[in-house]
């Protein structure tokens, strides 16, 4: 659904984007992590044809960003890190006027527009003026505008900024439930929890490069592959834990430290809970058992620490 | 054709100005001067007349004065209106942070600037039309014919729609609806004054270089004052003058022109202004 390819952007003074790809398909929700000036939002200005870079190609829903952008804008739900919205309109007349923007017309439009404010929870307040609305409400209004013209990938930069956490609860379960129905998300964010929570797949951004991906974030561990990460602390001698270890065939420790290790255990999360039953059966103190193995945030400081000024 | 009638920016942007304080405020203020401005030219025209005087008031004496009084008069406050209107137009769509979802819309850039052009020039004409029947007080005392009123009305508008393609020219150039406003002004003062004060010179330069002072003037020295928008309205004041110049021909031409380029630099502004964002 988004395909790029080795995206240059130059600005003035610095680098947006140096060789970036990317590879999104259908229906995956993709979180782009990445600290300040990494290139997050020129790769989804590009993406939403704001801008055009300067090398490299880029193709969503079948057409080229930078020779059909048409198409592409009809394709597309675009949600800006600061989204402005028309205060002195009201509800209705906002997402009327964007109806009309995406050409929809008769009962396409109606639809549409309804659909909009039952989904945004503002059917009942679609005569009161933007101004009136707190910021959680305004943000579900600019999302429900970006879904009016039914696009199948949806752009959104920063969309939980500002947000107090029931309103980043309500956009995280609109996003999956989006995600759900089928449609391709890429998001850019900063808040980490939120996307381990709803992504299918991260991808790390420093410099305008790709530094790294991760997928299955949002899947049970269960479900995950041959292999479960556990992070364990305890009270008691290391050996028993290492003793433990040592009967499990493809076992590791990955790291380790003073009543600390984070350890590579095969199978399941089935294969996990008796590793851990034998570790209390050995009689150690098991303090936090965590089978969600490295966090976003741990690897994002992993990956960023070094590059942090 | 049909989606430039039936522009949803149109829709919008009088809706949004239509809900501001200043769109009743404005045409009230605008018309208690106007008519405030031809009774004080009634009277100075009446009252004030100059002791050597040789013949009775006429009444269409009275009827020009007035009808020059008004035009100007209007003319003065239109140009001071429109770079409000125009030159805010596209900045406050970048100050507000709403200008993405314009452009990542299916609108095309002219029309955007359609819809802003459009909503500006219309308040402007509302404006316009509103004071009308002050102009038309002016035929009871004779002097002025309906064809004058067209041409008179006719060249205002030509001149506010230009002033407004300019005025949109330099918010698409501009982040900020003060800087935008700003150079919109800058150019309206130098159409307005600046020509009138070449033109002064050069005339007056010529004049006394050459000694003809009841020829027209040649076409070199004409030229500045054509931009000025207050030229077509010279061939009121018949034998003080306006015989020497030009039918204002050339002045529509050129203010068509700086309509048609500002649109057209405009648009292209437009397009491209994903990266001022």
């Amino acid at each position: 659904m988004i395909e790029v390819q080795q995206l240059r952007k130059y600005y003035r003074r610095s680098r947006g984007l140096d060789g970036f790809s990317l590879q999104v398909s259908r229906g995956e929700l993709v979180g782009l992590v990445g600290p300040n000036g990494a290139g997050k939002t020129t790769l989804i200005k590009i993406l939403a044809t704001l801008i055009k870079s300067d090398e490299g190609s880029a193709v969503v829903a079948g057409h080229d960003v930078f020779s059909d952008p048409r198409p592409v804008r009809a394709s597309v739900g675009y949600l800006p890190d600061v989204a402005g919205i028309y205060q002195d309109m009201r509800i209705q007349e906002y997402l009327e006027f964007f109806a009309d923007a995406f050409r929809l017309e008769g009962a396409v439009r109606s639809r549409a527009i309804q659909q909009a404010l039952e989904r945004s929870g503002l059917a009942d307040r679609r005569t009161d003026f933007v101004e009136h609305l707190s910021l959680g409400w305004k943000q579900r209004l600019h999302l429900v505008k970006c879904l009016l013209h039914s696009p199948a990938v949806l752009l959104l930069d920063e969309p939980a900024t500002g947000l107090d956490p029931l309103a980043r609860i309500a956009l995280r379960e609109q996003l999956k439930h989006l995600r759900d129905e089928g449609l391709t998300i890429l998001i850019a964010s900063h808040i980490l929890s939120d996307l381990e929570d709803i992504c299918s797949r991260i991808v790390f951004i420093a410099d305008g490069k790709n530094i790294r991906e991760d997928s299955d974030f949002a899947l049970p561990a269960t479900q995950q592959a041959a292999s479960v990460d556990c992070e364990i602390r305890y009270l008691g001698p290391r050996d028993t834990v290492t003793g433990a270890l040592a009967g499990i065939p493809g076992a590791r420790i990955l790291e380790a430290s003073e009543g600390y290790c984070r350890i590579s255990l095969p199978g399941t999360a089935h294969e996990s809970s008796d590793f851990l039953r034998n570790l209390l059966a050995l009689g150690l103190t098991i303090t936090s058992f965590d089978t969600r193995g490295l966090g976003l945030e741990a690897k994002y400081r992993r990956t960023f620490e070094r590059k942090a000024p | 054709m049909t989606r430039f009638i039936r522009n949803p920016m149109i829709l919008k942007e009088l809706r949004q100005r239509l809900r501001e304080r200043r769109a009743w405020l404005l045409p009230t203020l605008y018309l208690l001067t106007v008519s405030g401005t031809v009774c004080f030219a009634y009277y100075a025209t009446t009252t004030m007349q100059p002791a050597n005087r040789q013949h009775p008031l006429q009444g269409a004496e009275i009827g020009i004065a007035l009808f020059l009084t008004a035009v100007v008069t209007q003319l003065v406050l239109l140009l001071l209106m429109a770079p409000i209107f125009s030159a805010g137009s596209l900045t406050i769509e970048k100050e507000q942070r709403t200008f993405a979802a314009l452009l990542t819309s299916l609108l095309s850039a002219p029309q955007i600037w359609w819809g802003k052009f459009v909503a500006a020039f219309l308040y402007l004409l509302l404006l316009l039309f509103g004071a009308l029947p002050l102009l038309a007080i002016c035929f009871a005392f004779g002097g002025v014919e309906v064809r004058d009123l067209l041409q008179v009305v006719g060249s205002t508008i030509l001149v506010l729609a230009s002033i407004s393609a300019v005025g949109l020219w330099c918010s698409s150039v501009f982040r900020r609806s003060v800087h935008s406003t700003a150079a919109s002004y800058t150019i309206v003062l130098v159409l307005s004054i600046v020509t009138l004060v070449v033109f002064a010179v050069w005339s007056d330069h010529w004049q006394t270089a050459t000694a003809r002072f009841n020829q027209p003037y040649p076409t070199y020295i004409q030229a500045p004052l054509w931009l000025n928008p207050f030229y077509p309205f010279l061939s009121f004041l018949n034998g003080n003058g306006a015989e020497k110049l030009d039918s204002p021909l050339s002045s529509w031409l050129l203010y068509s022109a700086i309509g048609c380029l500002s649109a057209a630099f405009a648009i292209r502004n437009i397009q491209r202004a994903g990266e001022q964002l």
